[in-house]
């Protein structure tokens, strides 16, 4: 079995960035397109820690600290609007959202 | 790498945090048994004293070449733009002050500190790294604000929809970012605009370049990424929606103007004649195309003050992408020029619907209906505002579009795309013109609805964000070789 | 290769959206061919974790939870930054100490201000 080369680990990535793209388009539950916002993220974690490892600097890993970090502040951010809105409106289905249209 | 030189140049931010702790400080302390209006005037109060200091940090940070190994950059740019960050957020917590009504005052006014400090910081920001940090800051303080009302569900509800779109951009944004740093092996601007120069171009490299796209479109609300702008306009506290109309566009552009031209300035392309060349040049014609067309047309069909504005943002962003394109033969005073004064007369707009609305109800335009009658002075700041935004001369909306079309048309004359776009931004000018004269025909000819409607008293807070933003947009537009002569 | 430069960009843009519309369409046949819906009670009952379930899944949490969680996060998320100082402790400048200072100073303000407001009290 040969060795996993860049070209995979991009691949991998590009597929988890479109399938993270297709489940924030397609689903219909906030908490669900959540997830997918951060299988985005993730996918682009990947291709930054494997472009790191090919071209044999650190600064693709720092990176990834960071998007840790900014992704752990984006979920509480984004979990206390859902909250907020959950207690207004006792829903959580997006297309259930519509009080603000001409 | 010295800490010395990076507090330094990091004064505005510092000052900007410092100050957001010690409002909340003091409000947890000394604010416990005072009554709700107490606490807010302390800590607008505290926020503006931080601004000020930034201001004065940013001016004696002065202009170096590059800081803390290239992470950072103070030129021209860099200082104009972050003056200007703060002068609107200023604008933003006097009005504060003067108009809202919040149950948590100082979390408000700090959160708007963090927003500022992200802003000052996409101002100086030279590497992928603190750009992506710098962005996120900002763009999450602003989703707590867009959500700060927590008593309206449509609060809520704007604040779901711009995290969601701002989360989505930024994940493209970022995946732009990895294939960049895949491609050239450095974050840093000038080693990517070194590299780049010469690979060349490359299927990944465009990839690239159409996600980073991608993202400055969701953050300058051009069409086709503009869902997420009149609904939180619209549904937002109004001192949150003028903030993100204005500080965070002006932000949002020295950002992705720096990341463009400096940075994939060789990856560029050309749009001067007709056949022109494969870029991402090309990419933001079309961007800005689309949204002088939408953002005009749509505007034309709004019966809500708020959700008006957003479509005319939005065709604002197309002019504002054409100044991308010229930057780099005109340089960014164009650019810069109109950034800063659309964010000046939107600041003053949303003013005065914040005033109106204290009073009383600002949703539909016909609720502004003899507003001369009940406050001369917000009439007539008004009209100033939105002929401004109107291109009418001798305001500062005038000579912002003048110089950007000419820049434009000085590109390659009408060969080419970027010399029909300013003559298409010249044509939909005149439908802008429309929609903002039946905004001002509400508020200046036509009646009250009910004649026995009470005067609109204006706080004195409010008061000066008016005058001033009124005064000042009359004044760059006599003299705007102010602001174009730091360039 | 000499294609369009955009090119790859429309096989990357093709891929990408067939990939998922692929395995949608491949869940959709498996669940027409080989798993025919036979709701029973047993089925739909509750899983916990194998003795007999007592009550409804549709129960609602405390939001008193999430608020521990974000806490708990911060603080996780802080070790993330400071393993690699404290691996790299010996070679660093005292800038750098300071710096790392000043962001758990941050972090221990945002403590103090839930501690404050009451976040932490257990209602």
């Amino acid at each position: 079995m040969t060795p996993a080369t860049l070209n995979d680990y991009v691949l991998i990535s590009a597929v988890l960035f479109a399938i993270g793209f297709f489940g924030v388009l397609l689903r219909r539950n906030t908490l669900v397109i959540f997830m997918s916002l951060e299988l985005m993220l993730v996918a682009s974690t990947l291709a930054l820690v494997a472009f790191s490892r090919f071209n044999g600097t650190m600064d693709g890993n720092v990176f990834v600290f960071f998007i840790l970090t900014v992704a752990a502040a984006e979920v509480a951010v984004g979990l206390a609007i859902i909250v907020a809105l959950f207690r207004k409106r006792h829903t959580v289905q997006v297309d259930e959202l519509n009080t603000l249209k001409n | 790498m010295n800490y010395l030189e990076l507090l330094r140049a990091l004064l505005p931010e510092t000052a900007l945090v410092v100050g957001a702790l010690l409002a909340l400080t003091f409000d947890l302390s000394f604010g416990v048994r005072q009554s709700r209006e107490t606490r807010l005037h302390a800590a607008v109060i505290i926020g503006t004293l931080a601004v000020v200091a930034a201001m004065f940090g940013a001016l004696s940070a002065g202009v170096a070449d590059a800081v803390f190994g290239g992470v950072l950059v103070l030129d021209e740019l860099t200082l104009a733009s972050r003056l200007g960050v703060l002068m609107l957020a200023w604008l933003t917590l006097t009005l504060t002050g003067g108009t809202a009504r919040l149950r948590h005052p100082a979390e408000f006014v700090a959160i708007v500190l963090f927003a500022t400090a992200g802003f000052t910081l996409m101002a100086a920001a030279q590497q992928l790294l603190v750009a992506f940090l710098a962005l996120e800051l900002a763009s999450l303080s602003l989703y707590i604000l867009a959500g700060f009302d927590k008593s309206r569900p449509e609060s809520a509800e704007a604040a779901l929809k711009y995290f969601l779109f701002g989360g989505m951009s930024a994940a493209f944004l970022l995946f732009g970012f990895s294939l960049i740093y895949g491609l050239t092996g450095s974050i840093e601007l000038p080693q990517i605009a070194h590299q780049l120069a010469r690979q060349g171009q490359s299927p990944l490299l465009s990839l690239a370049l159409v996600m980073v796209l991608v993202a400055f479109g969701f953050k300058a609300a051009a069409a086709p990424f503009h869902l997420w702008a009149p609904d939180v306009y619209e549904g937002a506290p109004v001192v949150s929606s003028a903030l993100i109309a204005s500080a965070s566009k002006l932000a949002g552009f020295t950002l992705f103007v720096r990341l463009l031209w400096p940075g994939f300035g060789p990856a560029a392309g050309s749009v001067a004649t007709a056949a022109g060349s494969p870029g991402w040049l090309p990419l933001v014609a079309c961007l800005s195309a689309a949204s002088l067309l939408l953002g005009n047309f749509a505007a034309l069909a709004q019966s809500n003050v708020r959700r008006l504005l957003a479509y005319s943002a939005i065709a604002h962003a197309g002019v504002m992408l054409l100044g991308v394109i010229v930057a780099g033969d005109a340089g960014l005073g164009p650019l810069f020029y109109y950034v800063f004064t659309y964010g000046l007369a939107t600041i003053g707009a949303f003013a005065v619907i914040a005033v109106v609305e204290r009073a009383g109800c600002c949703q539909k335009i016909t609720d502004l209906a003899g507003l001369h009658r009940r406050s001369p002075l917000l009439a007539g700041c008004f009209a100033v505002y939105l002929l401004s935004l109107a291109g009418i001369p001798p305001l500062a909306g005038f000579f912002g579009k003048f110089t950007v079309f000419a820049a434009a048309l000085n590109l390659g004359g009408l060969a080419g795309p970027a010399g029909w776009l300013a003559l298409l931004a010249i044509a939909l000018s005149a439908v802008a013109l429309y929609y903002y004269l039946v905004m001002l025909k509400q508020a200046l000819v036509v009646a009250p609805a009910d004649p026995a409607s009470a005067p609109v008293p204006v706080p004195a807070d409010a008061a000066i964000v008016l005058v001033f933003t009124a005064l000042l947009l009359v004044l760059l537009g006599l003299f705007p070789s102010v602001v174009l002569r730091i360039f | 290769m000499n294609a369009h430069p955009y090119a790859f960009l429309a096989l990357f843009g093709a891929v990408a959206v067939a990939f998922p519309l692929i395995l949608l369409a491949v869940a959709r046949l498996w669940f027409r061919f080989f798993q025919p819906p036979k709701p029973s009670l047993d089925k739909g009952a509750v899983y916990e974790c194998g003795i007999a379930p007592s009550g409804d899944s549709w129960i609602q949490f405390k939001a008193h939870y999430y608020l521990y969680a974000i806490l708990f996060l911060i603080f996780d998320v802080e070790v993330l930054f400071l393993l690699p100082f404290a691996v790299a402790f010996t070679t660093l400048p005292g800038g750098a100490l300071v710096a790392m200072l000043v962001f758990l100073l941050l972090l221990a303000e945002g403590l103090v201000w839930a501690w404050h407001r009451g976040h932490l009290e257990w209602k």
